[in-house]
């Protein structure tokens, strides 16, 4: 070998320094883009057969996952799913990177709003408009999942984000369960306090359930049904009459949440609940089982905080159509990802699943076994405002506009929190 | 004639002048090698280029675009991202408040409270080494853990630190949930976990010091404080220097504590930079994320570089 100098050795180092500070200067994003993702098409047909991941957050249905993936591969020989399960948080703000890859989630499940967005605009997702298992959902309840004239994802799951009640303790107090308006519903909490409990449970130091609430407050209190979306695009405002005064029925409801509720995590509220210390508890019917898991043994129906003052509000409750779920483009087994999808979707399975987990679904015809989803199922016919807080693309704004409402519970006044709410939304727009 | 000393060695004879253009050109001439030898280092120079630095200029890079972290569109905004965080960015200035009162607090706090430790149990009695692993304890935790830990202490229904009071009669606070006191319990905890680490940094300090020193300076009279000021101090204050850098860049990123302590995303009381980046990167603003990071990393440099400036703890002569 023939011999080089110092010189020409450094110079052979800084040329390869050069390639790599050239190589990481290659444009954003310009080489990551998933495979298939020019635009959403329907999912690859073929054999069903091979691996499928499955990625979604939901780590407490695992075990009912688990059961219906055996019935799959009953069905299908040589299919196999793997689920790739992340805390929500994690998922969040993971998901879109792991995914775009295809080597994880050729099935996937998306919460509605700012991330189905950021799914659908990087083209993850493929077109299940004509998808043997979009058929089988009730059709006003798949427009979370559509963007344009795509059916991109399948909103599976439908939970109610209003208050959750102990319907023993409602009776025992006296209360109403179905206040008409807001003094009705105020003196439905002074009976609950009068009684001895805490009226309502709520998690203010926890921001993503703390929210929960908000989709009830806004419902009939905004001018129009895309107000969060308004918010965000400065159309609406913060400092608008009619946010102000919902900031002021957050004010009013200020005894009736625990002691220092802004600085309750969600396990501790939900143990007020389940302990028969409190008599709401202010997420949702998501929360059912976990609440079920802590002990609790009462019936539990659901409350709409009402906020009109004449009862004739246009809405009677609050819904959201979540964990949508889709085929990756970048899968290279679509074929399989897809029957995944549609096997999730007939009835029989949809059922399965919302008995165990206490969660109804938006598929059709599905016979409600567990006590709680019967009982509740009334409300999947009432007149229910669609999740207003997933309106929000930029969680900056929506976190802002929520925490104006966890200020006000705090002590602060209606009008200083939204006008800081508002500062935050103008520097975003 | 007489040559100026000085000038003498400019004026050198010219068989001098040759011997030394001679040897500069021997420094000079490339040293010929076995280029295998050069294939040594590659390994390295590839780890170090692959993980280190192209994503530093990929950051660089991305913090001078407005990207989203996944589209393949993007444009260059030069320094629109720099300029947004300290003008139109609430949040981030908000984060940065927090996170350099909280780097403040917890440097104070943390450097005396591991000191004050390190003199209470420099002595190697069985009780000190028992009180030393007890305080060294919460540094083997996972800072999930810790921040698991403290969140139900503070939990103002069911958490340790309300009904201990409630048992005296006294009304707990929300802590964490009170906006103006939330950054200095989440600071207790930071000190809580990572004392003992920095208290056995000074043990080894202590433990170098001659005891004939302080056996001196006894039969002199001096008192404690004397003592500490003219013996321990001294010998200590290299030590500080470490312990105060060591501390500051902690508390900067004290991403994982704030976390789980606080949740994700935290309230702004608690949004610190590298929680607010976080943020940013989790509402895809890529670009935008990518400048913070690096006035992030630049502030890191500056506190402590400006530490390492103001504090001038190594003895002369080191």
């Amino acid at each position: 070998m023939s011999q080089i100098s110092r010189r020409q050795a450094m110079a052979i180092l800084g040329a390869l320094g050069f390639g790599a500070t050239a190589a990481a200067c290659a444009g954003p994003g310009g080489s990551t883009s998933p495979a298939g993702a020019s635009g959403p098409a329907a999912p690859s047909t073929g054999a069903v057969t091979g691996k499928v991941s499955f990625a979604h957050w939901r780590g407490e249905d695992k075990a009912v996952f688990d059961e219906l993936i055996k019935r799959f591969a009953a069905k299908h020989d040589g299919v196999e799913v793997a689920q790739d399960i992340s805390t929500s948080n994690d998922y969040n703000a993971q998901a879109l990177q792991k995914l775009r890859g295809g080597s994880i989630g050729d099935a996937f499940a998306t919460f509605r709003g700012a991330q189905f967005k950021n799914f659908s605009e990087a083209g993850i997702y493929t077109d299940l408009k004509d998808s043997k298992a979009v058929a089988n959902y009730q059709k006003g309840l798949l427009s979370a999942g559509q963007s344009g004239n795509n059916q991109l994802g399948l909103p599976y799951q439908v939970v109610f984000p209003m208050p959750m009640a102990n319907v023993d303790l409602f009776d025992k107090a006296g209360a109403e369960i179905a206040p008409k308006n807001w003094d009705a519903f105020l003196a439905m909490c002074e009976k609950l306090a009068s009684a001895g409990v805490i009226p309502i449970s709520w998690p203010g130091g926890d921001v993503g359930n703390g929210g929960q609430l908000f989709n009830c407050m806004i419902a009939n209190n905004a001018p129009v049904d895309d107000m969060c979306a308004q918010i965000e695009q400065g159309k609406l405002k913060c400092t608008d009459d009619w946010f102000i005064k919902m900031l002021n029925q957050y004010k009013d409801l200020k005894p009736f949440v625990q002691p220092n509720a802004t600085g309750t995590a969600v396990e501790p509220a939900q143990n007020l609940f389940s302990q028969g210390k409190a008599a709401m508890l202010a997420t949702g019917s998501y929360h059912i089982a976990a609440v079920r898991g802590l002990g609790a043994k009462f019936p539990i129906d659901l409350v709409f905080p009402n906020t009109t003052s004449d009862g004739k509000g246009k809405y009677e409750g609050a819904y959201n159509a979540t964990f949508i779920l889709g085929v990756n483009s970048a899968s290279k087994n679509q074929a399989a990802a897809a029957a995944w999808i549609d096997f999730l979707s007939e009835p029989e399975n949809a059922g399965y699943y919302a008995n165990q987990t206490a969660q109804h679904v938006s598929v059709d015809k599905v016979e409600y076994t567990n006590p709680d989803l019967k009982r509740l199922s009334p409300w999947l016919q009432k007149k229910t405002a669609l999740a207003a807080r997933f309106q929000f693309n930029n969680l900056d704004v929506r976190n802002a506009v929520e925490a104006s409402a966890t200020a006000v519970i705090s002590g602060t006044s209606p009008e200083q929190a939204a006008a800081a709410a508002q500062k935050i939304v103008d520097e975003r727009l | 004639m007489s040559i100026h000393p000085g000038t003498a060695a400019k004026h050198k004879a010219p068989e001098d002048q040759t011997a030394a253009s001679a040897a500069k050109v021997r420094r000079r001439s490339p040293t010929r090698v076995n280029p295998a030898l050069y294939l040594f280092p590659l390994p390295a120079v590839a780890v170090v280029a692959f993980f280190l630095v192209m994503p530093t200029l990929q950051a660089f890079q991305y913090a001078i675009t407005d990207w989203n972290g996944f589209s393949a569109a993007f444009n260059y905004v030069g320094l629109d991202n720099f300029i947004r965080a300290f003008t139109k960015d609430s949040l981030f200035t908000n984060a940065l408040t927090n996170n350099l009162k909280f780097v403040l607090l917890v440097v104070i706090a943390q450097t005396l409270f591991s000191l004050i430790l390190a003199l209470l149990l420099t002595k190697n009695s069985r009780g000190s080494i028992l009180l030393r692993a007890l305080f060294f304890f919460p540094t083997i935790l996972s800072s999930v853990s810790v921040a698991f830990i403290w969140k139900f202490i503070y939990d103002p229904n069911f958490g340790l630190a309300n009904s201990v009071l409630r048992t005296v009669g006294v009304d707990g606070g929300a802590y964490l949930g009170n906006d103006a006191q939330a950054l200095y319990w989440v600071a207790v905890t930071q000190v809580w976990f990572h004392s003992g680490q920095m208290m056995v940094v000074y043990i080894a300090g202590l433990q170098a010091i001659p005891r004939e020193l302080y056996e001196a300076a006894e039969m002199d009279g001096a008192n404690k404080w004397q003592q500490f000021k003219s013996i321990t101090w001294p010998f200590v204050a290299p030590a500080t220097s470490i312990v105060v850098a060591y501390t500051t860049v902690q508390s900067f990123k004290a991403f994982d504590l704030i976390l789980g302590i606080a949740g994700n995303p935290p309230k702004s009381s608690l949004d610190i930079l590298s929680t607010r980046i976080y943020s940013t990167f989790a509402n895809s603003e890529f670009g935008y994320a990518a400048a913070q990071s690096i006035i992030f990393m630049a502030m890191i440099a500056l506190v402590t570089w400006l530490q390492r400036r103001l504090l001038r703890l190594t003895p002369k002569g080191d």
